[in-house]
């Protein structure tokens, strides 16, 4: 893991650096000795300090050996699925919460590859149905309308 | 210790079928949530509490620690099935649960673990009682700079949670305090760190974080796997312990339960700790230690009861000093916070007509838990064969859910859903998400408490030594810091002695 210790051991610098002068713009009023750049600046110092330690382990070689690898294909479904996700937010807003709902889950389970089309459709419909009534009449929480329910 | 508000509330709560309602949804919610490995205890809390703001406060509340006891209970059950703990509290229940399973005796095994629960978690909820109102009264004489002392001292549990590197768990730490900074400055008004933004000067809201942090990051992490992840079955088939059974381990039960109670009142240790100390002390004060391991009740029990103990113990802290004991009543003392409550001393003087339901409420939860665990044993064990692709799309909605509805806000869809991807690559390269949730509770504490001190003392830290209970709490976090890093270390080594043996 050391070139990614390194890595974003350097980010971090960079957003310490970044804060520690940004912060700079709050400056204390009178009766306040430390204003509200007191705490950011020290945490901007904590951070650059903590960063330089791990870039230091990093090029000593004792960074942590890398663990687990991202999947590639895994992670191109992941991105897929966040995407899925993004448009389940737009429709929610377009068709209705309970619609969206079962539009998302039931894509969802194909794009994870859940076999039984009917199946997928009973499941995706029994979770959208019962969120949407528990929500709207035990929780009494106000739920996106759209054309649809 | 106000004996009439504590017996108005157990009338209240055990009296009232709704709020009985509320303890039993909340215990199978979590006996579901334990028993599926994978999800947590912590991540089940964070789930259901925006859905307790419709409810009343106190609804919400004996349903979220019910969610708690069940939750570090049901992870005993996929423990002894399938060898796979659900919750990390569980990893000890494995060593001999899992043995009886494979001997074909896992009903005999989940029904020892139930029973040992409800004595731990009785246990600890009882002292937890008794003993949180007098710790309060105490906390109220705190002032600024120990208010300060003790947010440090709750801030160094950071290195015990921090996995393998300290170095990393303090960036995470100091990243999730960097968090905190974003909207209104505490002490002035100034908004910081905005960009302009309406949506930021309320800051980063507690459960968008907290979901993205132990949610998203899951359920994405299920994603990418799971084409990959082999199909686990499980299967239930005999009976329960006899009563003879039961009576023979019950010294140890009892035993374990304290040590669970005493262990979980220590911020930064938890369940899991508890679970693995409380193992341990039964095997060396046990007449046949070398029969541990090989699937004997007494290994069940010792666990299940030490971590059980530990969630009553867990919310002393949590309750009375406004400090988590570990990750799951750091989320519960968020819950808390949303529903207008803080944590701390002056919650037992300015809202008894939480407090004491509250412990009501985890007591009949341990009741609860026994009956619906014993009851259900074959119900809960087959829920560990639902399918990871029907089961990831839901939990999906749910936290898309989840962080919508607390102020109705696409916005914190989309914070939620950036905190979960940096939590997942956080993840991967090594980088905890629970000191994260650790300094977003304690950091307004920290830095108002700290500015308010210097500027009581214009500016002199040595306020914070020259007071003797914020100098103790110093000391004491300082000692923690040190004997927590020497034994991670020493684990470490150990750890690396064992893989180069290995190869």
């Amino acid at each position: 893991m050391k070139k990614v210790d390194i890595g974003t051991g350097i980010g971090l610098i960079a957003l310490s650096v970044w804060l520690f002068l940004y912060v700079g713009q709050y400056k204390p009023k009178e009766i306040y000795i430390y204003g509200p750049d007191f705490f950011p600046r020290i945490l901007a110092v904590v951070m650059a300090f903590l960063s330089v330690c791990m870039i230091i382990n990093a090029l000593r070689g004792k960074s942590l050996p890398m663990g687990e690898r991202i999947d590639p294909r895994g992670f191109g479904r992941l991105l897929i699925s966040i995407g899925i996700c993004l448009g389940y937010l737009y429709l929610i807003k377009t068709l209705g919460f309970a619609s969206a709902t079962f539009i998302f889950l039931f894509v969802l389970m194909t794009l994870l590859r859940q076999k039984g089309l009917p199946k997928r459709i009973f499941s995706a419909l029994l979770t959208a149905i019962l969120a949407w009534a528990i929500m709207r009449y035990f929780l009494i929480i106000p739920l996106p309308e759209g054309l649809l329910l | 210790m106000p004996y009439d508000l504590l017996l108005e509330a157990f009338a209240k709560v055990i009296f009232n079928p709704i709020n009985l309602f509320f303890v039993f949804i909340g215990v199978v919610a979590g006996i579901i949530v334990g028993a599926l490995p994978g999800l947590t205890a912590t991540m089940g809390v964070a789930l259901l509490i925006p859905f307790t703001f419709g409810l009343d406060p106190v609804h919400g509340l004996i349903m979220l620690v019910g969610l708690f006891s069940g939750g570090i209970y049901g992870g005993s059950i996929s423990a002894i099935l399938i060898g796979v703990p659900g919750t990390p509290s569980a990893a000890a229940t494995v060593l001999d649960g899992f043995v009886m399973g494979k001997k074909g005796l896992a009903g005999k095994a989940i029904g020892m673990a139930t029973i040992a629960s409800f004595v731990g978690g009785t246990t600890g909820a009882l002292v937890m009682t008794f003993c949180s109102p007098q710790l309060a009264k105490i906390a109220l004489k705190f002032g600024p700079p120990e208010f300060f002392a003790l947010a440090f001292f709750g801030l160094g549990i950071i290195i015990t949670i921090s996995g393998k590197s300290i170095l990393k768990g303090l960036i995470s730490g100091i990243f999730g305090l960097m968090i905190t900074m974003i909207g209104f400055d505490p002490l002035s008004g100034v908004p910081r760190l905005t960009f302009g933004s309406t949506e930021l000067l309320g800051g980063i809201t507690f459960i968008p974080a907290l979901i993205g942090l132990f949610g998203y990051s899951q359920v994405f992490q299920s994603i990418e796997k799971i084409l990959t992840l082999p199909t686990v079955r499980s299967e239930v088939k005999n009976v329960l312990p006899s009563f003879q059974e039961v009576m023979s381990v019950l010294k140890t039960m009892i035993k374990s339960a304290f040590i669970g109670t005493f262990i979980g009142a220590v911020p930064g240790t938890g369940c899991d700790v508890a679970a693995f100390v409380s193992y341990g002390e039964a095997r060396r004060s046990s007449k046949n230690p070398e029969k541990f391991g090989t699937g004997i009740l007494e290994g069940v029990a010792a666990p299940e009861a030490g971590n059980n103990g530990a969630t009553g113990g867990a919310m002393i802290p949590m309750l009375t000093l406004g400090v988590p004991g570990d990750a799951v009543t750091a989320v519960l003392m968020g819950a808390l916070t949303i529903h207008g409550f803080q944590p701390g001393p002056l919650l037992f003087r300015d809202h008894p007509e939480i407090v004491y339901p509250v412990f009501a409420g985890m007591i009949l939860a341990q009741f609860v838990m026994l009956l619906v665990g014993l009851g259900g044993v074959k119900l809960f064990a087959s829920l560990i064969n639902i399918d990871r692709r029907i089961l990831t799309p839901i939990i999906f909605f749910l936290c898309v859910v989840g962080s919508y509805v607390m102020r109705f806000s696409f916005f914190d869809v989309g914070v939620s859903l950036v905190i979960g991807i940096i939590a997942y690559f956080m993840n991967y390269y090594g980088f905890p998400g629970s000191p994260i949730l650790l300094a977003l509770i304690l950091g307004p504490m920290v830095e108002q408490n700290l500015r308010r001190s210097l500027l009581i003392s214009h500016g002199d830290p040595m306020i914070f030594f020259t007071r003797p209970i914020s100098a103790a709490f110093i000391i004491v976090g300082v000692l923690i810091i040190i004997t927590s890093y020497y034994r991670i270390k020493r684990a470490m080594e150990r750890e690396e002695k064992a893989l180069k043996m290995e190869k």
